[in-house]
Order: C-alpha cells, then structure tokens, then sequence
C-alpha cells in the first residue's frame, strides 16, 4: 500500500497510437494524482477518447506506458483494470435500459445469499444501493425503477455511485455532460464533487471548459493528438483555455 | 401517501406487464370457444389443453431465457422430434429407462453446445445457425427413420413418470410443466445467471464492460433450451409411445410466437417466465379449441398467426404505456 502510495494514481509516459495513417496520439505524458480531477480538452479528434480507450485497455499504446499506481497496465485486459479500481462512466451510463437500479448497480458483482448455487440477495442489493445513492447526493425514487425511467444525468450519477460502493480508485469520464439539461448537469457536478471526496482520482472529458472548469485541479489540453499543454486551474481562465483548443497553441 | 403508493407500484416488476394482454387473450378465446361449443370447459378438454402446453411449455420457457439473452433457437422442433424418435430406439433395444432419458437430454444439450458455440465462437447469426441445424436434424431424423414413425410396444415406468394418466385425463406432463415454470422463473429473477441474461439482451456492450462472460451465459442458454427441448420430445414419445420424424415441425415457431406473446422482447432485455407459459397456454388452446369447434385443420396456422399479430399489437401498446417509451 505504502509502495503505491509513493508513486502518481495514473502516469501516462511518452504514449503513442496510430490508427493506420493516422497518428491518433503522439507522444503524450502526464501525472494524475490521488484526489485529483483533471480537464481532459480538446476539439474532436484530438485523441481525448483514444486516450481513455488506452487506460480502459481497450487498445494498447504502441508506444510509451501507461502506469497505474506505479504498475504498468501494459497486458491487463479492461475486466483485469477495473478488478484494479479503474472504472469508466461512457456517455449515457454503464447501466441496462430494463433492468431496476439496484440489479444496474451490482450488475456483474451482484451481491449473493449462496455463492454456491449464485443466489441473488436482492433486499440487501436495493438496501445497499439505496444507501450508497444517498450517501452520493443522488436522489431517486426507489432503486426498484427501472433505469430507462431515469434521466441521463442520473443514469450516469449511479455509475458513479457504484464507483464510490466499489471503491474505485480512478473515474474516467467520457463527456459525461452532453446532452443534458442544466440542471441535470448541475446534479452531475454534484455527484462528481461527492467522489472528489472519496480521494477518487478523475479524468472528466468534455468539449465545454464551463462544464468542468470549476471542479477541475488541472486541465490537459489535446490537439490533432499532440499534448498542447498542462495548466494548473489557477494559472488560467476559461477563455485562455478556449482560446487554446481553438488555435491548438500553448498559451 | 402519494410517494408510499408510487414506491410500492414501483416494486411491481414492470417485466409481467405484457402478462395482462396474453391473459386478456386467453379469457377472449376461452370465452369465443366456450361459447361456440360447450365440450370446451370440460374438464377432459381441459387435460388435453394441459398436455399440449406442457410440449410446448418445456420447449418456450427455456426459449424464452434465450431470447432475454438476445438470440434464437428454430432447430427446437428438430431437436424435440430427434430425442423422442432416439428414445424409441434406445428403448426397443432395451438400454436402461433412465439412461435412455440421460441420453435424450444430453443429446439435447449437445445440439445446444454447437449452437451455442456457432454463435458465440464464430459470431454467427444465431437464426442462421439454428436454421442449418434444424434442416440437418430433420433431414438425419428421415434418413434414420426413412421417413416411418418409431414405436415403442409394452410398458415402461419411465413412460409413465414422463407423462402417465394421473387422474382422468390429466397426464403427468403438467406437473413437470409446473417445475419447469418454478424452475426458470427462479433462475431468471432470483440467479445471477438470470441478472446477466438480461443484460446480455439490454445492452451486450454494458455487460461486457462490466465483466459478464456473455458468451457463456448465452451459451448457457443455448444448453437449457436444447435440454428442455429433448425433455419435452420425450413427454411426446411417452404421450404417443411412438416417435413421429416428422414430430414438432412448426413447433419452432409456436414457441418463439408463445414466448412473443407473453411479452419477450425480440432484440432481448425483457420478458418474463410467467409470460411465456401463458403464451404457450394461450397457442394449446386455440389448438383444441378450432379441433372441438370443428375447423379445418388448415386453419389452425392462420389462427395462430392472427393471434400472434393482435398479441403483438396489444403488447405493444402495453408496453407504451406502462413500461416507457424505449421498448
């Protein structure tokens, strides 16, 4: 534990991707921290979501590492990463459109009665995930509603819910605002602070600087795959950050 | 008041929904037909309704598992007249009872497997797979059999535990159709296997995401429903004490329409157990019911069809209303 701890929650090291032709990352490194929420930024086809498919494990760098905890991922499948305490929240929500929140929030780590026979302790899933839901700010009106009933603000708020049950330790985010109302994104804000809390490390996606400027510890800013630049939130403001996507130029 | 009455309304699993039409239905044809002729509400009519259903209970319920999952199975009616004809055979040649009834269900489950392993090894369509298998079955089935009914002469206990007269009429098929209800009903609701059959068919790249071995469980699936489909051929064997090749040609498409009606979802992630076996209840009676009211045989394909569009249709609407607006 100690030995994790001395080393940054995720080090992305010199990564590399291409696609054919197509150099989607380039050289790209930079430090997350325990507790941290870091700004992913950048116009479309920067590498943003390349970047996280490379930390869900989804592709592997060709070249560089990714290091979590101080361990390389290099190998680990997505299943591997996540038993490690990576978790994404996709667009949407992680969540089954028919199935009740409860059985959405255990969903592939149910709770059971007889491990033996795989016996679903469904009271203490809806007792737990009621509990954890609360406990996350998040307000439903039973976890035994289905979940294409919920908004897409709250969909993604009980993934992240489960992130915080699970103790997951990184969160990444992949443009969890869009589409939603501004006040489902202010609910999302909300559940996103409550994992800060936790000491979740995130990485939060999003083309909108407004949505994650006053959360965010430090933004990363992409453009046409290269690294354009890192900047602490105090040393910037929310203009200087556009201005920056928009021409792809350091500041 | 108002939050205490919406939470326990919430608490209705909205899945048994689609229930209400297929039961509306049930009560429609019950009433049409009891009122055409009285010989419907008898109580032998109502045995033989029993026995068809459990046929095609045991073959829809497992059907019904598969398609939550999110895939097909059309070679059911083969697999149900291969294991009824292979355990005639087997009998007549006086192999054990209850091997001869191991051997049908592992028959069974072996078409499964490779159905099973088509599909979700080589990623192949699984109406595709089914389909070859189905026309492969049948066509071994004749040449096995060139085309003759197998029978089974004298008596046999396994014969009667699979589907003895118990009183009347009444065969001992229905009581292994009410086990196989509890069974599936409880693996669907109550199993972690059920909770990931149902995300397999709402949304496969979630459960992926969240570390469901997807194609097991649909493998899975593929097993139960080749098991149950030799069971259930033969519950058929035992009935006639003959294995027809040509046994259970259609049943493919009862069953998929049985488990339709009920309120399976067909792209997968929704329906229920309870449903289906309504479903089947529902495709027995009409079976007996234009039998007893004298229609020509030819009609019963057309009924059948006609019910499965009005139950799709009233399901549909159900579904609208009660369940939400992305069904």
């Amino acid at each position: 534990m100690k030995e994790a701890s001395r080393h940054p929650l995720l080090e992305i090291k010199n990564v590399k991707k291409t696609f054919g032709k197509v150099i989607a990352l380039n050289n790209v490194s930079f430090a997350l921290e325990r507790g941290e929420l870091v700004g992913l930024l950048g116009d479309n086809g920067a590498g943003k979501s390349t970047l996280i498919k490379l930390i869900m494990g989804i592709y592997e760098p060709d070249e560089g590492e990714i290091f979590f905890e101080g361990k390389s991922l290099r190998g680990l499948s997505p299943g591997q990463r996540r038993a490690l305490g990576i978790e994404t929240v996709p667009q949407g929500g992680a969540v089954v459109p028919y199935m009740d929140v409860a059985r959405n929030f255990f969903l592939g780590r149910e709770i059971l009665k007889f491990r033996c026979l795989k016996i679903l302790n469904l009271s203490k899933m809806h007792e737990e995930s009621a509990k954890m839901i609360a406990e996350a700010g998040i307000r439903l009106r039973s976890t035994y509603e289905r979940v294409n009933f919920l908004s897409g603000g709250e969909r993604q708020a009980i993934s992240i819910a489960r992130t915080l049950y699970f103790k997951g330790k990184l969160m990444l985010l992949d443009e969890p605002t869009l589409n939603l109302s501004i006040k489902e994104t202010d609910k999302l804000i909300d559940a996103i602070n409550t994992a800060k809390n936790y000491k979740i490390g995130i990485i939060f996606v999003t083309h909108n600087v407004y949505h994650v400027f006053d959360i965010a510890d430090k933004f990363v800013i992409l453009n046409r795959g290269n690294l354009v630049g890192i900047y602490p939130k105090d040393m910037v403001t929310p203009n200087d950050l556009i201005m920056c996507i928009r021409t792809g130029n350091p500041l | 008041m108002i939050d205490f009455v919406k939470t326990r309304f919430l608490k209705i699993e909205h899945r048994y929904f689609p229930s209400v039409g297929v039961l509306g239905s049930l009560i429609i044809i019950g009433l049409v037909f009891g009122f055409i002729t009285n010989k419907f509400f008898k109580l032998d009519t109502l045995a033989g309704i029993f026995t068809i259903t459990a046929e095609i209970g045991m073959v829809c319920i497992p059907l019904a598992l598969l398609i939550i999952s999110a895939e097909f199975d059309l070679s059911v009616g083969s697999t149900f007249a291969f294991a009824g004809v292979l355990g005639a055979l087997l009998l007549n040649q006086r192999v054990n009872s209850f091997l001869v009834l191991a051997a049908a269900i592992i028959f069974g489950i072996c078409i499964g497997t490779i159905n099973g392993t088509l599909v979700t090894k080589l990623r192949l369509p699984s109406f595709i797979v089914t389909l070859g298998i189905m026309f492969i079955l049948r066509g071994l089935l004749l040449v096995i059999t060139a085309g003759f009914p197998v029978s089974f002469k004298g008596s046999n206990m396994l014969l009667f535990v699979l589907n003895g007269k118990l009183t009347g009429e009444f065969r001992m098929s229905f009581i292994w159709l009410i086990l196989c209800v509890i069974f599936f009903h409880f693996i669907l609701n109550h199993t972690r296997h059920g909770n990931w059959s149902l995300a397999c068919g709402g949304n496969v790249d979630v459960a992926q995401a969240m570390g469901i071995p997807t194609s097991r469980v649909k493998l899975i699936n593929f097993m139960l429903v080749g098991a149950t489909s030799a069971f259930a051929g033969m519950l058929s064997f035992a009935r006639f004490g003959m294995a027809y090749p040509t046994l259970g040609e259609g049943m493919e498409l009862e069953a998929i329409a049985a488990a339709v009606l009920g309120g399976c979802a067909l792209r997968g992630g929704f329906g229920t157990i309870f449903g289906a076996s309504l479903g089947a209840l529902l495709i027995a009676s009409l079976r007996v019911g234009l039998v007893l009211v004298g229609a020509p045989a030819y009609w019963y394909r057309a009924f059948v069809g006609l019910i499965l569009l009005i139950g799709i249709i009233i399901n549909k609407e159900i579904m609208r209303q009660l369940v939400g607006g992305e069904q």
